[in-house]
Parts: structure tokens; sequence; C-alpha cells
């Protein structure tokens, strides 16, 4: 790292969110750099680009006021760092990492980099056990895993800042004695929203076991850039300092994708799909990748990383690259949104790909996996005969149609369905899996074994 | 004759109304009967449901009065913390103003320069500093003859601000600097003394 604490008063050009120094001798890349004006106001920026003399430094909190003749550049002699400690739990940050909630800065334990090390393929340990969200629709057929990425593809206007919400107050981890925390970073949201999540833990009494980073949508764009590497800093420092299970939510990773674009922009590279820079999926992989657990700590870290599909398009650079790198998806509807249905999670269009591994005897239950793809099978079947009432009507259709028609509604009405503060255990959304499935005559159900039909079935007759 | 198959016939009607009442009367009594029963499942159902729903807004409001409060009393505690690092800060600060401008003081400011120089990678520099150390700056830049002295003086509790001759670097060596940038290890260290983070 270059020899820290130079100032440079040379700026030969202010260009969007970036500035370039001139004469910078030794700066090093990702260098932390304060921008400082005569007025005292200081800024905070990263070193993009080093080299004939010039350092193209990337500012946070933009460069709308600062003038080429009266700024000047600090350059740090280190990364970005984020303080850390257990004292970051039930405090509020915005996106940069300072405290938002009026207490003091957190006596740290260390400064962490902010783009974490890099794990140790050899030493990653698969991801397995079972994280409750209390959302039946996910707990019973998308199961979180501990040490998974599962992201939820959204929509704009849909319900999946309420989800999130949700989630965050209601995760734990079952059958455990295992400590559970909670790492929010809210990135370019409206102000409504940030205030509804900062509520909605404080009330249910979880952000005592959370910690939340606040990046409002009139924040810079470029700060954006940052939240997510602070949030996941700190939930790597609990889950393999401290041994917690974290799960990390991000809302909305459309929004850091934008201010990436913008960045590249501003710096003229050539641009990919969309406008998106062509390393877009290398730097969202900088971020999902950070999931995991480690061998030999007992902490994990799950990812939900939230992105609303522009124009609701699954083909979108943003959710298509998403969908390469993390564990599936949870995908919400618009059609299940319009009806009013609560979460409107797609249920044929989502998957939970390690599922297996954190469900079954001794994880949920024995039947989880069965009664799940059952209903898979059978919801699939339902759809289909809905296309075909559109057709031909309802008198057009068999008995046992009709049955699938019956199972289709019941499981959206009462499995999908549920309110925004009811937290379901497993064994609930398990139960009220058995209930849609036994609307079915038992000969259908061929995904479940003989005895567990034998202990579940219950005859609607 | 008459009377007598009618009172015969009147006889069997009233018979067979009476059995078929009481055939009537048994088979309601079994139905409430089992309706009676299937009711008090559903009404334990719906019992179990209740104290189920009763138990869980319980819990629900424990955790969210139990977490308030927790977070409550940790965030008072922070505050307090805070206001006595302050009080250790200023107090640090004064007597870092008004500490003797000695022999130390002097080996101290020779020190600075040495590493402006080294830093900034030119001897050729302007130095910076606060009334209080004109006197003791100018036996110390005896040793460093293409060090300059700027006229203005800067408000700092010490220490140096070194700038490269053509302007374009500035190194701040100042105490005040250096204190800002090592706070929030000294805040640790301060904290550990007051027992947190132990």
């Amino acid at each position: 790292m270059a020899k820290s604490g130079i100032q440079y008063s040379k700026i030969a050009e202010i260009k969007g969110p970036l500035v370039v120094v001139d004469d910078v001798e030794n700066a090093a890349f990702d260098e932390l750099v304060e921008i400082q004006t005569t007025s005292g106001e200081k800024r905070l920026g990263k070193v993009l680009e080093v080299g004939n003399g010039k350092a193209v430094v990337q500012v946070f909190e933009g460069t709308t006021g600062l003038s080429i003749s009266q700024t000047n550049a600090k350059f740090v002699g280190k990364v970005m760092e984020m303080p850390v400690s257990e004292q970051v739990l039930g405090r509020i940050f915005d996106g940069l990492g300072r405290p938002k909630d009026g207490l003091p800065d957190p006596i740290a334990d260390k400064f962490l980099d902010i783009n974490g090390s890099p794990m140790n393929p050899e030493q990653r340990e698969y991801p397995r056990d079972f994280i409750q969200t209390g959302v039946s629709v996910i707990d019973g057929m998308l199961t979180l895993v501990r040490g998974q990425k599962l992201p939820i593809f959204s929509g704009s206007g849909m319900s999946h800042n309420v989800l999130a919400a949700q989630i965050a107050r209601q995760a734990s981890v079952v059958g455990t004695n295992d400590e559970f925390a909670v790492v929010f970073a809210a990135i370019g949201v409206q102000y409504s929203e940030s205030e509804y999540f900062r509520r909605s833990l404080e009330e249910s009494g979880a952000l005592k076991r959370s910690v939340l980073f606040l990046n409002l949508a009139d924040d810079p764009a470029i700060e954006r850039i940052i939240t997510p590497r602070v949030a996941l800093t700190v939930a790597e420092y609990l889950a393999y300092e401290v041994g917690m299970h974290v799960l990390v939510i991000l809302t909305d990773m459309t929004n850091y994708a934008e201010a990436l674009r913008e960045i590249s922009a501003a710096r003229e590279e050539v641009p990919g799909r969309k406008g998106y820079p062509g390393y877009l999926y290398t730097d969202l992989s900088t971020i999902y990748e950070r999931a995991g657990r480690l061998r030999g700590k007992n902490g994990s870290v799950t990812q939900m990383p939230i992105l609303s599909m522009p124009s609701d398009d699954i083909t979108h650079p943003i959710p298509d690259l998403t969908g390469y790198i993390t564990e599936g998806q949870i995908v919400l509807g618009r059609d299940l949104f319009r009806q009013g249905v609560y979460p409107p999670v797609n249920i044929l269009m989502s998957l939970s790909r390690i599922m297996k591994d954190g469900i079954g005897e001794g994880r949920t239950r024995a039947d989880h996996q069965e009664i799940s793809n059952q209903n898979y099978d059978a919801y699939s079947r339902a759809q289909e005969v809905r296309a075909l009432v559109g057709i031909v009507g309802k008198a057009g259709l068999t008995n046992i149609d009709l049955k699938y028609l019956d199972f289709g509604d019941t499981l959206e009405k009462e499995f999908l369905t549920q309110d925004v503060d009811e937290n379901r255990s497993i064994d609930e959304t398990l139960l009220l899996q058995w209930k849609a499935a036994s609307l079915l005559p038992k000969n259908e159900l061929t995904k479940v074994k003989d005895k567990f039909i034998s202990m579940y079935y219950k005859s609607t007759k | 004759m008459e009377l007598n198959k009618l009172e015969n016939l009147l006889n069997t009607i009233i018979t067979q109304s009476e059995s078929e009442l009481t055939s009537n009367l048994i088979d309601t009594l079994n139905e409430s009967k089992e309706v009676l029963l299937k009711s008090y499942d559903s009404l334990a159902n719906e019992y179990d449901k209740i104290i189920n729903n009763g138990k869980k807004e319980s819990d629900k409001l424990t955790k969210q009065i139990i977490g308030s409060a927790e977070l409550e009393s940790r965030n008072k505690q922070l505050a307090i913390l805070e206001e006595y690092i302050e009080k250790v800060f200023s107090t640090v600060t004064s007597k870092l103003e008004n500490m003797a401008r000695e022999n130390e003081y002097s080996k101290f400011l020779s020190s600075l320069i040495d590493e402006s120089i080294k830093t900034l990678g030119t001897s050729d520099i302007e130095v910076s500093i606060n009334d209080k150390d004109e006197t003791i700056i100018k036996s110390v830049l005896t040793k460093f003859t293409t060090v300059k002295l700027a006229s203005k003086r800067i408000a700092c509790l010490g220490g140096i601000k070194a700038k490269s001759k053509n302007g374009a670097m500035i190194l701040d060596n100042t105490i005040d600097a250096r204190l800002a940038n090592m706070k929030p290890l000294i805040r640790k260290e301060i904290a550990t003394k007051f027992g947190v983070n132990n």
C-alpha cells in the first residue's frame, strides 16, 4: 500500500462520480481516499485506476459541489475498513457503515477490509441445516439452508420488501442453541420503506439480534456499491469470529447493479448487455460468493438477495447473472400479487437447489421432501387443469380434474397465503401441505411413501 | 261392531305412531349425542387454537418488550461510555496543548520532519506550525537546511503540516491529525480500561 496520509491538491478532472487526481505517486488500487473541500467537508472514495501519475477516484458520496481548484484528495494508505464487534447488533448504519441511530461509533473489536477475504474453497463446508423463516411457502417448498444464497426475484411495486421484513423478523434456527442474527442491507430504498424496515424490526423486538444498513434512494448512487460489502463484512465477523448463524438480506440488488452501470459509464468502459458492464457477473459473484460455511467454524452466512426485475423480465441481465451464481431462486408472480395473494410466490418457477440438504429426519421431518415434491407435482397439474377450464369450462372436467382444481385453490388460499405477521412453525407448514394433498385421492399421491400417507393423510370425506 | 273396528284401527295407528315417534326420538337423541361428541372435538380444537394463538401472541409481546428494554439499556450504556471516552480525549487534548515544549518535543518535531520528507519523497518542503512552536522549530530547522518555515501559522495542538515545494502534496503530521487517525484504536483501549470488550 502507498505511503499514507499524503494529500494531493492537483485535481485534473471531475467526471460524474469520478475525480481524477494528477501527480499521484504510489497510490494503490482500491485505496481509501478522503476528498476534502476548502470548507472542510470530507467525503470518502476509493481508487479505481492508477498509472501515469494519475489516480481515478470513485467518490462514494457523489461529486456534487466539488470544484477542481478547491478540492484535495488525501490517500489514506489502506483499503476501506469496517469497525466490527458484537456491539453492532441492534444498531442502524447508513450505506457506508456510519451510525445512523444517533449513537456513537461501535467500539471496534477488529477493523475488517470490506472486500472480505476470499474463502479457501478447500475449507468450505457444504450448506446444511434448516433456517426457519416462518413463511410456509419458503419453509415448506423452497427451504432456506444455512450457508445458502437464495435470491428473491420480484418486480417493481410487488411485496418483496414486506416479505423481506417478515423474514428478517421471523427467521430463526430451530433445534439448536446456536445464536442467530440478521444483517439487513437496504440498497437504494425509499425513505418510507427504510422506516418500515426499521419500525418493523424495532416493534417486533428483532432489532436486538439484527444489524441494519440503510442506503436511501436519495443517497448518492455510488454509496450503493459499498452497502452490500459493509453488510457482508459485519455478517462474516458475526459468523466466523462470534459463531452466529447470520442471514443477510440484501434489497434491492437491482439498485446496486445500476450504480455499477453508472460508474462504468463514467469510466467510458465498453458497455455489455443493457449498458451494464461486462464484469457484472464477476462483480455480483464477489458479493454472492461471500455466503457459506467454513470448516472448523460454528457460524454460517446465508444470503437472501432481493432484486426487482425490470419489466418483470427474468431474462434481464441482473436476474440472469444472479441465477448463474446463486443456488435457486424464489420468484414472485405478478398474477398472484394482483389477486391479493401474499406472499405472491410463483411456486412452479421457484426452486431451492440445496433444499434436500436442509430438510428431512433430524432437521425438519422425514416426510418433508416427499410431500413437497407431491404438492409441486399436483400444483403443476392444477395449473394445467385451470388452463383447460379456460377452454372447455368446468363442466367438461373429469372428477379427478375437479379435485386437482380444488387442490390448487386450497394450496394457494391456505398454504401459500398467510398474514404479514403470521409466523408458522415447520409443523404447521407441513400440516397445511398435507391438508391440501389430502384433497386428492390416496392413489394420486405417487410421490409419497405409503407409511407417510397412513400417518398424515386426512380424508376430507 | 263397526265401532270396535274403528277402535282397533285407531289403536294400531296410535301404536305405530308411538313406535315411530319413539324411534325418531331415539334417532334424534343419538344424532344429538353424535353432534355433541363431535362438537366436543371441534370445541377442543378451537380451544387449543385459541390457547396456541394466545401463547404465540404472548411470546411475541414478551420478545418485543424484552428486546426493546435490552436495547434501550444497551444504548444508554453506550451513550455513557462515549461520554467518558470523550472526557478522556478532552483531558488528553488539553494536556497536549499545555505540555512543555522542551527537548523531548524538539526530538519529536525532528522525527515528524524526517517522516514527512520520506513520505513526500522530497526534502524541499515547507512546514507550517502553531504559534506555540515558533521558538522551538527554529532550532529544529537548523538540522534541515532545505526545509522552510511557512509564514502563516495554523491552529493545532502541535506537530507540523508539510507541503511540497510546488504545493501539490501536503502531509498533515500534526498531533491533531495523528490523534484523529488513531482515535478508533484509542477508543477501544479506553473502553477496555472501562471493562468493555474484555
